[in-house]
């Protein structure tokens, strides 16, 4: 991809619609072959970006969620040890002699999503997804510091493996954590913003293709109300759509329609939200 | 076309030092990145520019605000800015951090009777009658002494040096169990990379087996400080208590009174005076209001929302608000059911006959654990105690039942 415009097409053709920032952030971080970390609130698409870009390069999308106490075992690589046990007792058997040499080969190594992206064989990179990465703890961020910086990753037992290619790598935060500094230094920076009531009914169009177009209009328009309001959990675009497929499944045109109350569990997440929500429905004017 | 024929990286290193004025931290990886970024493609238009730009030099959302300042100072229309830190207003640097401001030191109070010379803290009590045959009540330490006073009584070095006490005691802070194990000998699960590694000495057969246990971390702790006109005699003593929580158990502080101020990183300053003096300068609407419910509402819906996830949560104030008692029922039932514990220090609560008649704590109380009293460095040393005991579960049981009861 050449430019920001042909990445916001291609991206376009995959079904998902980006504004120019974030087409410049994912045509720079394909560029500069650097990683890059989306933040934003929670259902403005962070997820989905990496998903679209996997499907826009026609590239396998390899996704790590993180959580507490993630290792290196699990997102890195891991060594089968039952594996390396079994050689140990045919060896045995033979009356063979084991070095290190003998064990801690390729063959007894288990590629982890990193490993594997690293790894990756083929004509196109891969896009790697390091999804909510606030989740995991500090010491997992130390772990991922040679992977971003050079894209490789040093195996102690059998050397340092570098990706032919680079992949494409996404980062998502939800900022419940402050990252450190030395991983914000090593990856570009987008912050999604909610989309504009006008692009966020463009959005829903493509995802629910079904839906009535002044539905999907005054639904975006009023979801964008809403956020205004006190909530505990503001609706993010994906609650949006949720709704827009809830409203159109049951064939609601508009939203003075009495059934929309027993739909608004998509977009308001606690009891709270609920009320308040309900009592922002536009009522039917008699 | 913008920018033909120019130094790209002298454009960048100026720019990015006006960014810095601006406080905006940006190192020279971001620097190089937006040489290449700009070698990437033509910068056509100005957006394309400045989302090359953006993407390139910021890291962090909170620096998105003088970003945009600087950029159209620089490249746009809008008229320069003055090239100085100053001019840009620390509140739009850290925007995520909500504002609130505390007072600055209480009037000093010269110890030695208004003699021009400062003496040392008395080491025994003062006696009510002046008779001087009176045998002095002798305290273990001076500390001591002033421990029992209230805070409006102390000099500001006496609180620092109070605050500092108060922060060596706190030693065994309430531990949760994570989901990251360590090689431990009393662990049941077996570590199969240790243990192999070990086997190698033995001729690969595993002899012995190495144990792993999950690891306790300290529990994360919130602090919520009111720092309104009814606490203003508390409020330096309570950033003290912030900073000694800041520094032991990592705890996340925040200040509030109409509206709600972070404060953790101005308290992680190793000087403890430098640390209260620039959380007083950072909390802007001190000895104002109160708004108790709204601020834990704020809490609540803000991104450091999730930090009270099983925390033990600490809200020191009078209980005295000006939004209604229902308001402060609703926040404090989520704030309960979101927390591991809920403590409320309250200054007045030590008080002979008191009783929570105030409406915001009376509504408050039925979501808290317990209700400390908080007048003195003595008080708060022992709700710091008390904290210290919520570390093992039945402790905290038995006194859920004792307080239920």
């Amino acid at each position: 991809m050449n430019d920001p415009d042909h990445v916001k097409s291609k991206l376009d053709a995959v079904g998902y619609l980006v504004d120019d920032g974030l087409a410049m952030a994912m045509f720079l971080a394909m560029r500069l072959g650097k990683p890059l970390l989306l933040e934003g609130e929670p259902g403005v698409g962070k997820t989905a970006a990496a998903r679209a870009l996997s499907m826009a390069l026609e590239t396998p999308l390899i996704r790590l969620q993180c959580y507490e106490g993630l290792t290196a075992g699990e997102a890195l690589y891991e060594w089968n040890y039952q594996r390396q046990l079994l050689a140990i007792r045919l060896a045995e058997s033979r009356h063979e002699t084991l070095t290190d040499a003998d064990l801690f080969t390729a063959e007894f190594l288990q590629d982890r999503p990193i490993l594997r992206a690293v790894r990756h064989q083929g004509p196109t990179p891969p896009v790697l997804l390091i999804d909510e990465i606030d989740r995991a703890d500090d010491e997992f961020e130390a772990l991922l510091f040679e992977f971003l910086g050079e894209a490789a990753i040093t195996v102690p037992e059998l050397g340092t493996f570098t990706a032919l290619r680079p992949p494409v790598v996404v980062l998502t935060s939800n900022r419940s954590r402050d990252l450190h500094d030395a991983l914000r230094r090593r990856c570009l920076y987008h912050w999604i913003e909610y989309p504009a009531p006008v692009r966020a009914a463009e959005i829903v169009r493509r995802s629910v293709p079904g839906a009535a177009e002044p539905l999907i209009r005054s639904a975006t328009e009023f979801v964008g109300r809403v956020r205004g309001l006190e909530l505990d959990k503001a609706p993010g675009l994906a609650e949006t759509i949720d709704w827009v497929s809830a409203l159109s499944a049951l064939g609601v045109a508009d939203l003075t329609d009495a059934a929309v109350t027993g739909t608004l569990g998509t977009i308001a997440k606690t009891p709270d939200d609920r009320v308040a929500v309900a009592s922002a429905v536009p009522q039917e004017n008699p | 076309m913008l920018l033909r024929g120019t130094d790209r990286a002298a454009l960048a290193v100026a720019f990015v030092d006006r960014l810095r004025h601006a406080g905006v931290p940006t190192g020279l990886t971001e620097t190089g990145d937006f040489v290449h970024a700009l070698e990437a493609g033509p910068m056509l238009t100005l957006d394309t520019l400045y989302w090359t730009a953006r993407i390139s030099l910021v890291r962090r959302q909170p620096d998105l605000a003088p970003f945009d300042k600087v950029f159209a100072a620089v490249f746009a229309d809008a008229p320069p800015l003055p090239f100085i830190r100053e001019a840009i207003a620390p509140a739009a640097r850290r925007d995520d951090d909500v504002q609130v401001p505390v007072p600055a030191d209480t009037d000093e109070v010269t110890d030695g009777g208004g003699l021009p010379w400062a003496t040392l803290p008395p080491a025994v009590e003062a006696s009510e009658t002046n008779d001087g045959l009176a045998i002095p009540d002798r305290r273990p330490s001076a500390l001591a002494v002033l421990a029992e006073l209230p805070f409006d009584d102390l000099d500001p070095t006496q609180t620092e040096l109070l605050g500092e006490a108060l922060r060596a005691t706190l030693t065994h802070w309430p531990t949760r169990r994570t989901r990251r194990h360590a090689a431990n000998p009393s662990g049941r699960r077996i570590a199969l990379r240790p243990t192999l590694a070990r086997a190698r000495r033995t001729g690969w057969e595993p002899v012995e087996l190495v144990r792993e246990k999950a690891l306790d971390r300290p529990r994360r702790a919130v602090l919520l400080c009111d720092v309104s006109e009814s606490m203003r005699a508390q409020a330096t003593a309570y950033l003290h208590l912030m900073r000694a929580f800041t520094l032991v158990a990592d705890a996340e502080v925040f200040a509030f009174a109409t509206t709600l101020t972070r404060l953790t990183p101005a308290l992680r300053h190793a000087s403890a005076a430098q640390a209260v003096a620039r959380a007083g300068e950072l909390v802007t609407d001190r000895f104002g209001g109160t708004r108790i419910a709204t601020n834990v509402a704020a809490l609540l819906a803000s991104h450091h929302g999730n930090a009270l996830r099983g925390a033990l949560v600490i809200v020191a104030s009078d209980g005295w608000d000006s939004d209604p008692p229902d308001r402060m029922a609703a926040a404090m039932a989520r704030l309960r059911r979101r927390a591991h514990r809920v403590l409320w220090l309250n200054p007045r609560a030590g008080a002979p006959g008191y009783a929570p008649r105030v409406a915001g704590m009376a509504a408050a109380l039925p979501f808290c654990d317990r209700l400390l009293p908080a007048a003195t460095f003595a008080d708060l040393t022992r709700a710091a105690h008390l904290l210290q005991a919520l570390s093992t579960r039945q402790v905290a049981r038995s006194r859920e039942a004792r307080s239920g009861s």
